[in-house]
């Protein structure tokens, strides 16, 4: 499939017919790619929902690359899928996509970018659009830039979150599983008790903003986040809010605290015994657990919290629930604040709540 | 927007009452609303009206299943599409066709089956508050599933419905069988990003192989099947595991013959991901991952 070229120059209304920012207009004429299996692929165009998809993969920095990679690998199970002068590319057995965590090298741990998929290339230029009408500075981020994938765009929101919204990515043959008569587990490692946590996938991420609500409406209002529960001060602002794309309960939270950093991100696992089996190997590894296994009351999910080697915070989660995009918000009150975070322990600890990257 | 998920599945029973007992107090449904002929149930998690419709009828089996769509001008879109390739569409306004339903378009698949797009049904709530709530109720009863999952239905000629799913509702094929001759043998097809929404296998026109509840993990299978095993419900299988979807599961019938699923796990599912291929010689593990061999009377029988 190629791009065809983009003259920045011309208006979106001129290049389609019609104004994007408006929101995808139902019964959008799309290119239709011949190229693709039979079966999956519409024979015409289809109403078929654009927009965000899902989290696509999180870019962190690392002050041991060696480190990092070593706990990646050898007690998460990633796989690496290429490296570069400074970085390491990696992903979950059952991803398909070229890499869903970036580990750079700097002399400090932190936060890069957060990148989402969207699901049609007409929605990069969709939400470039939308997001430079909010009165954000959007980079268009050509094929080649960036390993693995191609053309994106990149911004920073309202809290200083660099986002990248990614169409293209390079697919790389899944480590666990063929397109024929598949084993439904990882084939490479073989079934047994496991001595790495080997979660199939990436689920989501959870950042840290100043001010929660602004992020919240640019987040829902700009790039069709839909809100599925939200923790409340008592004057009614929003502490905290879990947002979703996927139809799952969160591919991205926001809670208030410094602009700029990343709480966690978080690994699907299938259920609460893969849960138990994550705790064995972490304990294993002497890798000390935060929080956990235990139960969110938000998001209704189960979990437990760890550290990296270096400092960037780690969650396993499973369950939660599958709400339609009318879903009807939960909200949760300060006084219960210990109870929706932790359902078990029914209290926060300090560390929880102020250590971020 | 699109077709987002199964919404609902309205069976036959001869047996009014005894088919609402088992699906109160074994499988644990929630009875929302009942006329003479109908019960109207729903699983605990979801917000809809209902999820499962039982009619009164001599005999058992499908009478239509219900996607959910995203808006209202879904419906449109769909009937105006349909009806250009020559599919009779009939439309029903909102609660025409049963207390609590959205307004709907019906129409029958080249299998002969009834299905149905609706979109607005009455949302009752599921049964926990939407302030501080906790993550399950208390005192739920059975299986307890939070939710129906996916249905799978036989047809004589698989590969006429998939294409039908596939070009006019927008469905996307994540697996299929395919026989030595090339053609497809059962077909597992998404909308919702997961491994199935609907799935085909060859049969008769017009049957259903199963309807499935989601459950959160193994663990509740096991609980699934000692709950059938208290109540002297039929098990077809133990817990299992599926080669196709990679899911899990459990199979018994209700007590009027309709057979059941329970189901965990699968995988998230791009839309523009590769379908995986399952070869003859290897229908067995497609099925049935743990047994390796094709159960016959799990393919011969349906209702």
């Amino acid at each position: 499939m190629t791009t065809p070229a983009r003259d920045p120059l011309q208006r979106d209304e001129e290049r389609h017919g019609v104004d994007y920012a408006e929101g995808t207009p139902s019964g959008t004429t799309r290119e239709v790619l011949r190229d693709l299996v039979p079966g999956r692929t519409p024979l015409r165009p289809t109403r078929t929902p654009g927009g965000i998809l899902r989290l696509a993969h999180v870019d962190i920095t690392v002050t041991d690359l060696d480190v990092a990679t070593a706990y990646y690998t050898e007690v998460m199970g990633m796989a690496v899928s290429g490296r570069d002068t400074d970085s390491v590319y990696l992903r979950c057995w059952d991803e398909t996509d070229h890499h869903s965590l970036r580990l750079r090298y700097a002399p400090r741990v932190g936060f890069d970018l957060m990148a989402y998929k969207v699901q049609h290339e007409d929605d990069l230029d969709d939400l470039e659009n939308k997001v430079a009408r909010y009165g954000l500075p959007v980079q268009r981020v050509s094929r080649g830039e960036s390993v693995g994938q191609g053309e994106s765009i990149r911004f920073a929101t309202p809290s200083g979150h660099v986002m990248e919204l990614v169409h293209e990515v390079e697919r790389v043959a899944a480590t666990g599983r063929g397109r024929t008569n598949p084993d439904p587990f990882q084939a490479q490692g073989e079934p047994g008790p496991p001595s790495r946590i080997r979660p199939p996938r990436m689920d989501h991420l959870l950042v840290t903003a100043e001010e929660v609500g602004e992020s919240t409406q640019f987040y829902m209002d700009v790039l069709g986040f839909r809100i599925t529960e939200q923790l409340l001060d008592g004057n009614g602002h929003q502490l905290g809010t879990w947002l979703e794309r996927s139809h799952s309960p969160h591919d991205l939270a926001v809670v208030h605290g410094a602009n700029g950093g990343l709480h966690h991100f978080a690994y699907w696992l299938d259920d609460w015994d893969d849960v138990r089996d994550a705790a064995d190997v972490l304990a294993y590894n002497g890798i000390q657990l935060d929080v956990g296994p235990t139960r969110h009351g938000i998001t209704r999910g189960s979990t437990i919290y760890f550290f990296d080697p270096l400092g960037t915070r780690n969650e396993v989660f499973t369950g939660g629930y599958r709400p339609d995009p009318d879903f009807p918000t939960i909200t949760w009150t300060e006084d219960n604040v210990g109870r929706a975070i932790f359902y078990y322990e029914g209290e926060l600890n300090d560390r929880f709540m102020k250590v971020h990257t | 927007m699109s077709i987002l998920r199964l919404s609902h599945v309205e069976l036959r029973v001869p047996d009014l009452e005894l088919a609402t007992a088992y699906y109160v107090e074994v499988v644990g449904l929630v009875e929302t609303a009942r006329e003479h002929n109908r019960v109207f149930l729903k699983c605990w998690d979801e917000h809809q009206h209902h999820s499962l419709v039982l009619t009164l009828e001599p005999t058992h089996g499908l009478n239509h299943l219900g996607f959910k769509v995203t808006d209202a001008a879904d419906l449109d879109h769909y009937q105006a599409r349909l009806g250009s390739a020559g599919v009779a569409v009939k439309r029903y306004a909102a609660g025409e066709w049963a207390p609590g339903h959205g307004e709907a378009i019906r129409f029958e698949l080249p299998s002969g089956h009834q299905m149905e797009l609706v979109h607005g049904m009455q949302q009752v709530g599921n049964l926990l508050p939407q302030t501080n709530p906790p993550p399950r109720p208390m005192g739920l009863v059975g299986m307890a599933p939070p939710r129906v999952d996916h249905i799978f239905l036989t047809a004589e000629e698989v590969d006429t419905v998939t294409r039908f799913l596939v070009e006019q509702l927008d469905f996307r094929l994540t697996e299929q069988v395919l026989g030595d001759d090339g053609f497809q043998i059962a077909t597992w097809l998404e909308v919702s990003h997961t491994s199935h929404d609907i799935a085909l296998i060859t049969g008769p026109n017009g049957g259903l192989h199963h309807f499935a509840f989601w459950v959160d993990g193994w663990n509740d299978l096991r609980t699934a099947a000692d709950v059938c095993a208290y109540h002297g419900v039929t098990l077809e299988t133990n817990p299992t595991r599926h080669g196709a979807t990679r899911g899990q599961c459990l199979y018994f019938f209700d007590p009027v013959g309709n057979r059941n699923e329970m189901f965990t796990g699968g995988y998230w599912v791009d839309p523009d991901a590769e379908p995986i291929t399952w070869t003859e010689a290897e229908m067995g593990r497609a099925l049935f991952y743990y047994d390796g061999v094709v159960n016959q009377k799990f393919l011969t029988v349906h209702t």
